[in-house]
């Protein structure tokens, strides 16, 4: 177990868990000490199991993923059966040629059996080798197909589970829980098959010899299994509190990194430093709390081949010396068991150890199938049909825009949680090559107006139409093929900026990439970086800056040359020279493209086609720019507010 | 993490790396060891007491076998007790076997408590002592690095540091040191008890032993570069499901799934080829060394048989004695293998720790600093040079001076150097040429940290902890009240969301806790800016990544915050910059314009042409000639009062 060499976790502390840890919780509970902590600690955090029982249907499915292999699954149960029955039977001839040739100063004998001894040593080789070759392949070709089939899986579920799932559980879902179960297919069925046979031929052997002896071993069997499934339950206690203590430390750890610049703006170094100090105290505490638990019982399973020896010398002194008859004992029975007798304890604590694998490894299995088998909760109808282009063959440069999609929402109500509407009786039509405008406070239903446009989500009522066709019947790649989108997060993907720009059209050269930017002007702000468009775009895009990452999802959105864009304006980290030039350009690529804008600045919305003024999830107003500002309604009271909260210098005409 | 622009930027972990020898750090790593020589010392005791107790058992073990063999034969040969002791001649022989018998019991139980001992002692030594005391002082210094390092070797790097790299580099005492001295001991001893038994015997089994390290070292020499190549290529197969989860809206977007799903296949092989390749070395390795040490068996029992045959050896007290220590030297033998790797990794990861504690500090404080009391505010740049590195100057000759209670607007083109200006009024850096005065004292005779409680700071995207509200505020001043905390969230225009939130003060930000709108975090950093009262203001860029909307409530807020403080204020947009009493353009480190707004927005540079551009963007409808209403103004200019910080309040 990797947790007491290395005195860490095995695998992520994903999750924590409950501990009944009094002193522990005094120490934080105190109000000043609690204040020094950088993050707040909750000890009763949700969980996720470690173990789950042992359920044949399970160990079925995780097993059907060794169909594909099966020849090998095969021949490595013959192999392990067989190397169980190698290991012993070698152990019992050199305990025959000690009584027998050499006790009997036998020289031909002695090399006789010395020939056999090396015979079956290279078989047993040659079933190793295989055996663990086989073994090993065959987990690693297990997991590579779950993988594969996770990942598959994931990316046809709609995006309402990646919003209601934790992230940390999806990405350990991948990680240690695919890794549980291949262990458990690699190791656990196949060690456990070794041992098991190991110790029923040891044990054949030894009774055979001397089953009073033998007997007493047996004896020792339930006493070795009470004590390692005390140990191993101990030391998970142990571990849950390790666990604990390593969630806090690390995650005080990372917010310290990450929040590096305000701590030394804000003097609190030496705080910190202090406070990470107890932490660590705690968790090393909790290491020796680990280490203690293996310390304890190790030894006491160690000691049983001691004292089972040392009773079968009296013993075997006895019967040889003074009993006859029933009792009489050979002496060579002890040499004999001397070597046998591990084969025979050993497995007990191995198949108790593979027991608690196989624990963890089905309540891992639990998780990955829970995962395979969620049901979305909605799918493109299987009648679906693609949504055609109404380009002709060929790609046009951006310059040239396709002609737009023909977009309506007609009396489309939505509900994220049933008995909370968010969007009420949406009707609007937006000709093709028109540019619709989304004005309304935050909360309004702007985002989520445009999220049923991508069919990111069903609408609860009322339809939404591309080109006159339900989207409920289009399938949702070939719509997602023809919409260039950004959105308010600017994700990139690690790589080069060329790979992220032309994320969605892989196959597009790098020429065309630069005419896109040319086309947006912003070509040379990009060939600028250090590497020009090869710039290395890092974790979480930190290498560039916030306006540099929302030009290359410009150039991203527009390089697919969309028929319909969605246009999140909420951030506008560019200097205001840079943004002039982009609007400009934005102004040229858009046209003849149906545009879907969430408005902040004056000059988009004045520009724009259709104005939809949202609130609460209703359009309360629409129309053109002047059209509205004239009703001197809702819309001119926002109006107002934008003029006044932005850089009016003119004095009175502005009051 | 936003840097400043002209941060230099670096494509490599290893390009600050410092350079260490194998020589220098092996005696910090055995200084190590030194520094907690009494558990060593204990740890070896107790691991030679082990030792010698497992040799006795099996030394017992063998005279037992004797005993009873020669009692029921006399005409096998006597049992060679140790040191020539021999049982009182009273005894029969079934006592003998009693009496030694118990000797192995007690010899179990013995080892049994030592071993107990042994391992406390070892895990105290090191997770009760090495690993914390290391880690709090990796974190200390951390806490006081500049941010150049940070920002040179990546947070995962850091985090790796403070983790795993100082296990790995304790492990050179335990896993080098203590394991090392303990093997040599243990391989000695066996040396010497197997020549006692028969020299050539010995000699026989362990030329085996010899290739039996051999192959060991062949294979662990294949495998390492093997099994660090299979992490990295896991880790980027991590890193993409990751990626894709957290992007996959925009995965779906752009209907880039199958694209997705290419890549993740094409990693996924290249992690399972990889994997078969080691397979085939461990599959071949392991085998190998079982068919070595099997090998020296059959060699002792032909070999030795013969001895016994012709006498030379008893059977207990020889052979099965023998075959014992045999298996367990062989066992050490592995050993040696994974303390080598040990080694190895305990270096790679010792460079990486010293190397943060190594690193100097980029400020620190003059012996017999000034403590300032309450500063009032007036903070003056003369001459001042700066570069990150040594040649490039990011500002050049900066010179102006803030009356208190000014509020500074600093404004510039990307890469002019605002923000470097911004850090060096905290002495975050000290300046290359020139000074920086606060209340006519030179920086650099304050005492840092005092000096810098008088600074409030917010950045452009505020970094705020997982934890509840309040402590978030508080974070300058952990023991603030609750008054305190509540005066500094009404000024920053908080107070009012905070106590709509589920659990107002105490509510819990964060992944699991609430998520804030942008604009409702920066109002969060002002109130902690604004929690100690600081005379000095400093705010960079406060909303930048924020929507209008938004960006007027800060705006509002910041306006009471600025009163009677000291602001320097970097912005982008007019609508902070035009309330400035002095606003300083910075072009590509110069300072060329100093000057109210209204004087500035009159002279031809990026200052106006900024300004003509935002204004159009609030143009009425249809008249684009916004510029030409500018010029309107500018004629009928009338003595109208700028207003200033007094007039503000």
């Amino acid at each position: 177990m990797s947790a007491s060499a290395s005195g860490e976790p095995a695998g992520k502390p994903a999750d924590t868990g409950k501990t009944a840890n009094p002193v522990k919780d005094s120490v934080f509970s105190a109000h000043d000490q609690a204040r020094e902590a950088i993050t707040y600690f909750r000890p009763l955090e949700e969980r996720e199991s470690d173990y789950a029982p042992l359920n044949m249907r399970l160990i079925r499915r995780m097993f059907t993923y060794t169909r594909p292999y099966a020849s090998r699954r095969n021949w490595l149960f013959a192999l392990t059966a067989a190397r169980g029955l190698q290991l012993p039977v070698l152990a019992w001839l050199i305990g025959q040629t000690i009584n027998g040739p050499i006790a009997g100063r036998n020289l031909g004998g002695i090399l006789l059996y010395a020939g056999v001894y090396l015979a079956l040593v290279a078989a047993m080789v040659v079933t190793f080798h295989f055996r663990q070759l086989l073994a090993l392949q065959l987990g690693e070709a297990v997991a590579h197909d779950m993988r594969s089939e996770m990942f598959r899986k994931l990316t046809t579920l709609p995006m309402s589970f990646f919003n209601k799932t934790k992230f940390g559980r999806i990405i350990s879902r991948m990680t240690s829980d695919i890794d549980s179960v291949r262990v458990a297919v690699q190791d656990v069925a196949f060690v456990a098959i070794v041992q098991a046979v190991q110790m029923t031929v040891a044990a054949l052997l030894m009774a055979w010899y001397n089953w009073k002896l033998f007997s007493l071993m047996l004896l020792m069997v339930p006493v070795i299994w009470v004590i390692n499934q005390h140990y191993r339950r101990e030391v998970s206690h142990q571990l849950r509190n390790l666990q604990e203590t390593w969630s806090r430390l690390s995650s005080t750890l990372a917010e310290s990194v990450g929040g590096i610049r305000v701590t030394q703006a804000f003097v609190r170094q030496e705080i910190n430093a202090g406070f990470f100090r107890k932490l660590v105290n705690m968790h090393g505490e909790n290491n020796v709390g680990v280490a203690h638990a293996t310390a304890v019982f190790l030894p006491l399973l160690q000691m049983k081949s001691q004292l089972f020896l040392g009773a079968t010398a009296f013993l075997s002194g006895y019967g040889a010396l003074r009993w006859q008859g029933s009792l009489h004992m050979e002496v060579g029975d002890l040499v004999m068991f001397f070597f046998l007798a591990n084969f025979f304890f050993d497995p007990v604590q191995v198949i108790g150890n593979q027991y608690n694998q196989a624990l963890t490894a089905m309540a891992g299995g639990e998780r990955f199938f829970r995962l395979i088998d969620a049901v979305p909760d909605w799918e493109d109808a299987p009648e679906a049909t693609r949504l055609m282009p109404n380009h002709s063959q060929g790609r046009k440069t951006p310059d040239s825009a396709s002609a737009g999609a023909r977009c309506e929402f007609e009396s489309v109500d939505f509900e994220y949680q049933p008995g909370r509407p968010v969007l009420s009786d949406i009707s609007f039509v937006a000709e093709p090559g028109q540019t619709v405008a989304l004005v309304g406070h935050t909360g309004s239903g702007k985002t989520t107006i445009v999220s049923l446009l991508q069919k990111f989500h069903l609408p609860t009522r009322g339809r939404v139409l591309v080109e006159g066709r339900d989207l409920a019947g289009v399938t949702s790649d070939s719509l997602h093929a023809q919409m260039g989108s950004v959105q308010q997060n600017n994700f990139l993907f690690a790589g080069s900026l060329l790979d992220n720009i032309r994320f969605a059209r892989p196959e597009a050269s790098a020429e065309e990439v630069r005419s896109t930017l040319r086309a947006l002007d912003c070509l040379d702000l990009l060939e600028a970086l250090p590497r020009g468009l090869e710039t290395q775009v890092g974790e979480r895009s930190a290498s560039l800056s916030l306006g540099q990452r929302q030009l290359i999802c410009f150039a991203r959105a527009l390089l697919v040359d969309p028929r319909i864009v969605v246009l999140d304006e909420a951030t506008s980290a560019i200097d205001s020279v840079t943004e002039a030039r982009l609007q400009r350009a934005l102004e040229a690529l858009l046209r003849g493209r149906t545009s879907f804008i969430v408005a902040h600045r004056l000059s988009t919305i004045r520009r724009a086609d259709l104005v939809l003024v949202l609130e609460q999830g209703r359009i309360v107003e629409r129309g053109t720019h002047q059209v509205l500002l004239a009703a001197g309604g809702v819309y001119a009271r926002l109006h107002e507010e934008f003029v006044r909260g932005g850089a009016a210098t003119t004095g009175p005409e502005f009051g | 993490m936003v840097r400043a622009e002209n941060m230099p930027e670096t494509t490599s972990n290893r390009a600050h790396e410092r350079r260490y020898e194998t020589g220098e750090l092996v005696r910090r790593l055995l200084g190590l060891a030194w520094q907690f020589r009494k558990d060593c010392v204990q740890a070896l005791a107790l691991g030679l007491a082990l030792l010698l107790l497992a040799l006795a058992g099996l030394q017992l073990l063998g005279i037992v076998v004797d005993v009873i063999r020669h009692a029921l034969d006399p005409s096998q040969r006597a049992p060679a007790y140790p040191f020539g002791w021999t049982p009182p001649a009273s005894w029969t022989p079934l006592q003998a076997v009693t009496v030694l018998s118990l000797a192995i019991v007690a010899q179990a139980l013995l080892r049994a408590v030592l071993t107990y001992q042994y391992n406390m002692v070892t895990a105290r030594l090191t997770q009760g002592k090495i690993v914390p005391d290391l880690r709090a002082r990796l974190y200390a210094k951390l806490q006081r690095l500049s941010f150049r390092f940070f920002d040179a070797h990546g947070s995962s790097s850091i985090f790796n540091r403070v983790t795993g790299d100082v296990q790995n580099t304790r492990l050179f005492v335990d896993g080098v040191v203590l394991q090392g001295i303990n093997m040599l001991l243990t391989l000695v001893a066996y040396l010497i008890f197997m020549w006692r038994i028969h020299p050539s015997l010995t000699a026989a089994c362990l030329s085996v032993t010899v290739g039996l390290w051999w192959v060991t070292h062949y294979y662990s020499g294949r495998l390492r570069p093997g099994y660090q190549q299979n992490r990295e290529l896991y880790d980027d197969l991590v890193l993409l499901f990751t990626e894709s989860v957290r992007g996959m809206q925009t995965v779906k977007g752009f209907a880039a799934e199958p694209h997705q799903v290419r890549r993740f296949e094409r990693a996924n092989d290249r992690v399972s080829d990889q994997q078969r390749k080691i397979f085939r070395d461990l599959s071949v390795f392991t085998p190998a060394t079982q068919l070595l040490s099997q090998l020296s068996l059959v060699i002792l029992f032909a070999y030795g048989g013969w001895l016994y045959v012709q006498g030379q050896i008893p059977l207990g007290g020889g052979l099965v004695v023998f075959a014992g220590l045999l298996q367990q030297f062989n066992g050490q033998v592995a050993n040696i293998t994974t303390i080598a790797n040990s080694v190895q990794q305990s270096f790679t990861a010792a460079r990486r720790v010293f190397e943060v504690l190594d690193t100097p500090l980029e400020v620190e404080n003059k012996p017999r600093a000034l403590v300032p009391s309450r500063l009032r505010g007036r903070v003056a740049f003369e001459g001042v040079t700066f570069g990150y590195l040594a040649g490039e100057n990011v500002l050049q000759e900066v010179s102006f001076e803030a009356a208190p209670g000014q509020v500074i607007g600093i404004f510039g083109l990307t890469g002019a150097g605002k923000t470097t200006l911004l850090s060096l009024i905290p002495r975050f850096y000290d300046p290359q040429g020139g000074r920086i005065l606060a209340d006519g004292k030179d920086l650099r005779d304050l005492e840092i940290d005092a000096y810098r409680r008088q600074i409030g700071t917010v950045y452009q995207e505020s970094f705020l902890f997982s934890n509840t509200v309040s402590a978030n505020i508080a974070f300058g001043n952990p023991h603030a009240t609750r008054e305190q905390i509540e005066r500094a969230a009404r000024v920053a225009s908080a107070h009012d969301f905070i106590l709509s939130l589920p659990h107002g003060y105490e509510t819990v930000l964060g992944e699991s806790g609430v998520d804030l709108s942008g604009g409702q975090r920066q109002r969060l950093a002002l109130a902690r800016a604004l929690l100690l009262e600081p005379p000095v203001l400093i705010l960079d860029d406060p909303t930048a990544s924020v929507d209008p909307k938004t960006e007027h409530e800060i705006i509002s807020a910041l306006r009471e915050a600025m009163g009677g403080r000291t602001t320097f204020v970097v912005a982008n947009r007019l609508s902070l910059l035009r309330r400035a009493d002095v606003i300083l353009v910075l072009e590509k480190g110069r300072l060329a314009h100093l000057g109210r707004h209204d004087d500035l927005a009159r002279k031809p540079g990026p200052y106006r042409e900024t300004a003509l551009l935002q204004l159009m963007d609030l143009a009425e409808d249809g008249d684009e000639s916004e510029p030409a209403k500018l010029r309107k103004r500018e004629s009928r200019e009338t003595t109208q009062p700028i207003m200033n910080s007094e007039a503000r309040r």
